[in-house]
């Protein structure tokens, strides 16, 4: 564990700049996102949780996955440089784990390995998170019905934690130990410190508010598949893609060809979302997901319910950005609620 | 909120309506959820104040239509800016007015959360208060009280008709409308500026657009079948948050509410990216208003602006 | 800059515009050669779509002419065309494009000249104000 005081925190952010893309939360407009640093002190190191999710870095809204002129295919140029993330939270570095589930190939069940994505790997495989520790969660946050709390290290490389003084960078990962271990010229952290981290943690645990049991959440969604419930819930549900879209773990994507058809353009990677007409209308014109009650179905059935059979985890983190922006405040907490409070 | 509760009970209870859209109390402060109340005992959860944020009137035409096209008698909570939408979709036959029982309400402003975080400094609030004229809001280590007009929304600012235009039962007394002389200052300020200018802050508001369509989906003006948007053969834009698709999205989109558009803001608040949209509402508004004479929605005789024409117009755009 | 010509989408009603285009080159009219024609059953089939898709896929102007109120062949599209354009215009210029880029007239099918009059004039409006920039895909 070093030691990083709050005055020298730029100068450590520049040493990560000589060799790597640093990604860390700041101000655009009107809304917190992570961006690429250019100058460390423009680093919002108090951001709680940034508007926009941080999947972005690595699965961005609008990729050219080539471009194309007559028969010949070109590579895109892309920044080489391994990427750092700094300041992620808990709750966003489990869910980049997540994706990793589905874009990487690590955790592919064996003998399966045909669903690599080269364009996550070449930049999430190399990166190192910097995951900062929550100590005032809020009243949206619900990691800890996950299992997860405001202090949890998975997903990360390296666990930040701010003790007012300075930052405290405990390597959890091997990948984490080996660079951690590589830095020269910082102090290593002392009892005091660990005293704090303790202190804290503590104080950040006791303010998250009671974890909802989920249980047995993916047979019971199964069962409701068909049962009115998902009219009560759907009701309000105007089908917008906000919660999809600012969501750090939904991951849909439409490839489209942009340019003169057949001659000269790229083909682009686009987030969609099960919450639009489109993403499931088939060319005859009939959309099996035809209402938006199925394709809000759609949505938490995935996360709660086929996500659970495929990968063994829940697809949401808790992070509650969602319960934020929806318009018709359709909080996710209530419809988990819903589902496990009615009958088959 | 006591008689709002017991009005709905009764027009229940009386069989006068089998459904009634309202507000309820949301799962954050200040925040409020639509309901739909089909029996007495349900009423009770029924709210109105400054939270309440939603255009109801969205529930009569989305996939939903079917609420409209059934036999149910629906009744509905509005403020004057809700009733204006249901005006404009009765006038052009997405509603029965026989079929709709239309509850008025006083409305003082909605909220803006935005400016709320603001007067906090953007720190967390646990707690919200509104006693109609001011808000208290509370949150680890502070309280704080200020008038509500300081934390309406822009759209409520410049607003005159507060109360329902068209209703059939009022909990109050509804107040007349204003005189909107001053309603587009907004917009003359933006016009002075210099076409360059004007871009540049069109492309710094909207970049930040992630396409997610909720000012299209919360917008009761809003109902074409397959919006232009999702219609992949001839695809009209790109999908990709780029500049060019983006604006092109918003300023086709408010071409086709011109004349249609209430200015209810609900668009603006329900943006994630927290755009500034009504904007290019309030400048279609007063083209329709001062080239046509016509205030979307505050007649059921009244065509809507873009259906209608005379044929000695001013034509002043087009070349001599 | 002095090679740069600009294209210029011309939509013309079939009844009147068309025909006057028509007329313009039957009489051997000169007029300049930066228009792309396209044909549509009247102005009042003009989507405010035809004219942004227009200026997204790089044409540099965009003309729109329609028969003069009280003669249209479906007696009242143009009349419905002229609200829409009458907020359209504005709007457009509003969010920041030139107000020369986008142009609307009335000619009818017997005013071969003043098709070609029209024509250079929105031709050397848009030479004016340069190349498009704002709302041009890939700019």
């Amino acid at each position: 564990m070093i030691r990083i005081e709050k005055e020298r925190i730029d100068e450590f952010i520049r040493t990560l700049m000589e060799t790597r893309a640093v990604y860390a939360p700041a101000l655009d407009g009107k809304n917190t996102m992570f961006a690429p640093v250019e100058d460390p002190a423009g680093i919002d190191h108090n951001i709680f949780n940034t508007d926009k999710s941080p999947k972005e870095i690595f699965f961005p809204h609008s990729e050219v996955l080539f471009e194309y002129e007559g028969e010949e295919i070109k590579k895109v140029e892309r920044d080489v440089r391994p990427i750092v993330v700094w300041g992620l939270r808990g709750c966003d570095a489990r869910s980049l784990r997540l994706l990793d589930k589905v874009f990487g190939s690590a955790w592919q069940k064996p003998g399966n390995d045909m669903f690599e994505d080269p364009y996550w790997k070449e930049k999430y495989d190399d990166a190192i998170i910097f995951g900062t520790a929550c100590n005032e969660p809020r009243s949206t946050c619900f990691c800890n019905w996950f299992g997860s709390g405001p202090h949890d290290d998975a997903g990360m490389d390296v666990k930040v934690v701010d003790t007012e003084e300075a930052f405290i960078l405990d390597p959890v990962s091997e990948k984490g130990k080996k660079f951690i271990g590589s830095l020269k010229g910082w102090a290593e952290a002392t009892k005091k410190d660990l005293a704090t981290i303790k202190a804290v943690r503590e104080k950040a645990e006791g303010l998250m508010g009671e974890a909802f049991g989920m249980e047995g959440i993916a047979e019971k969604m199964a069962d409701l598949f068909f049962k009115p419930v998902w009219d009560d819930i759907g009701a309000k549900c105007v089908n917008c893609g906000a919660c999809a879209f600012i969501c750090s773990t939904c991951h849909c994507f439409d490839v489209q060809d942009e340019g003169k058809k057949g001659k000269k353009g790229k083909r682009i990677r686009i987030w969609d979302t099960c919450m639009f007409p489109l993403f499931t209308k088939e060319a005859s014109g009939h959309n099996p997901r035809d209402m938006s009650k199925d394709r809000l179905r759609q949505r938490f059935m995935h996360k709660f319910s086929y996500f659970i059979s495929n990968y063994d985890e829940h697809l949401c983190t808790g992070c509650g950005r969602c319960v934020s922006v929806c318009p018709v405040n359709l909080d996710i907490r209530d419809v988990v609620r819903a589902v496990m409070t009615s009958e088959a | 909120m006591k008689e709002l509760r017991e009005t709905v009970k009764s027009l229940l209870t009386e069989g006068k309506v089998d459904l009634v859209i309202g507000w309820e109390k949301g799962t954050m402060p200040g925040a409020s959820t639509p309901v739909f109340i089909d029996t007495a005992e349900k009423a009770d959860s029924l709210i109105f104040d400054s939270t309440c944020r939603n255009n109801l009137s969205v529930y009569f035409t989305k996939d939903r239509r079917e609420l409209a096209k059934d036999d149910k008698k629906i009744g509905v909570v509005v403020k004057g800016c809700d009733s204006r939408s249901l005006v404009l979709n009765i006038t052009e036959k997405q509603i029965d007015r026989e079929k709709v029982t239309i509850i008025g309400v006083p409305c003082n402003g909605v909220l803006d959360m935005k400016k709320v975080t603001g007067k906090v400094d953007g720190k967390e609030i646990l707690e919200f208060t509104d006693d109609g004229e001011r808000v208290t809001v509370k949150g680890r280590e502070f309280e704080q009280t200020f008038p509500l007009d300081e934390v309406i929304s822009d759209s409520c600012v410049t607003c005159v008709r507060r109360d329902a235009v068209e209703h059939d039962l009022f909990i109050g007394e509804a107040r007349e409308p204003g005189s909107d002389e001053n309603a587009y200052v907004e917009v003359e300020e933006f016009e002075k500026l210099d076409s360059g200018e004007r871009w540049a802050r069109m492309e710094q508001e909207y970049s930040a657009c992630i396409r997610c369509y909720a000012c299209r989906n919360v917008c009761p003006s809003c109902y074409c079948n397959v919006c232009f948007v999702d219609q992949n053969d001839p695809q009209w834009i790109g999908k990709s948050p780029e500049i060019t698709d983006t604006m092109i999205f918003h300023i086709i989109r408010n071409l086709h509410v011109a004349g249609r558009c209430v200015e209810c803001g609900a668009c603006e608040r329900a943006c994630p990216m927290d755009i500034k949209l009504l904007l290019l509402n309030r400048k279609v508004a007063k083209e329709v208003r001062d080239r046509f004479g016509s205030v979307t929605g505050t007649g059921l005789e009244n065509k809507p602006a873009m259906a209608d024409f005379k044929e000695d117009e001013n034509q002043d755009f087009i070349m001599g | 800059m002095s090679e740069w010509e600009p294209k210029i989408l011309a939509v013309l009603c079939n009844w009147c515009s068309y025909a006057g285009a028509d007329l313009a080159g039957v009489s051997r009219m000169q007029y300049p050669p930066n228009i792309r024609v396209v044909r549509v059953p009247c102005s009042g089939r003009v989507d405010p779509l035809f004219i942004l898709k227009g200026l997204q896929s790089g044409y540099d102007g965009v003309l729109v002419s329609g028969c003069h109120p009280g003669d249209c062949h479906y007696i009242s599209g143009n009349y419905v065309a002229r609200r829409r354009f009458a907020v359209l215009k504005p709007l457009l210029e509003f969010v920041g494009i030139e107000p020369d880029r986008v142009q609307f007239s009335w000619i009818s099918a017997g005013e071969g000249e003043r098709f070609a009059e029209v024509v250079s004039k929105v031709t050397e409006d848009i030479k004016k104000i340069g190349p498009a920039k704002r709302l041009v895909k890939g700019a």
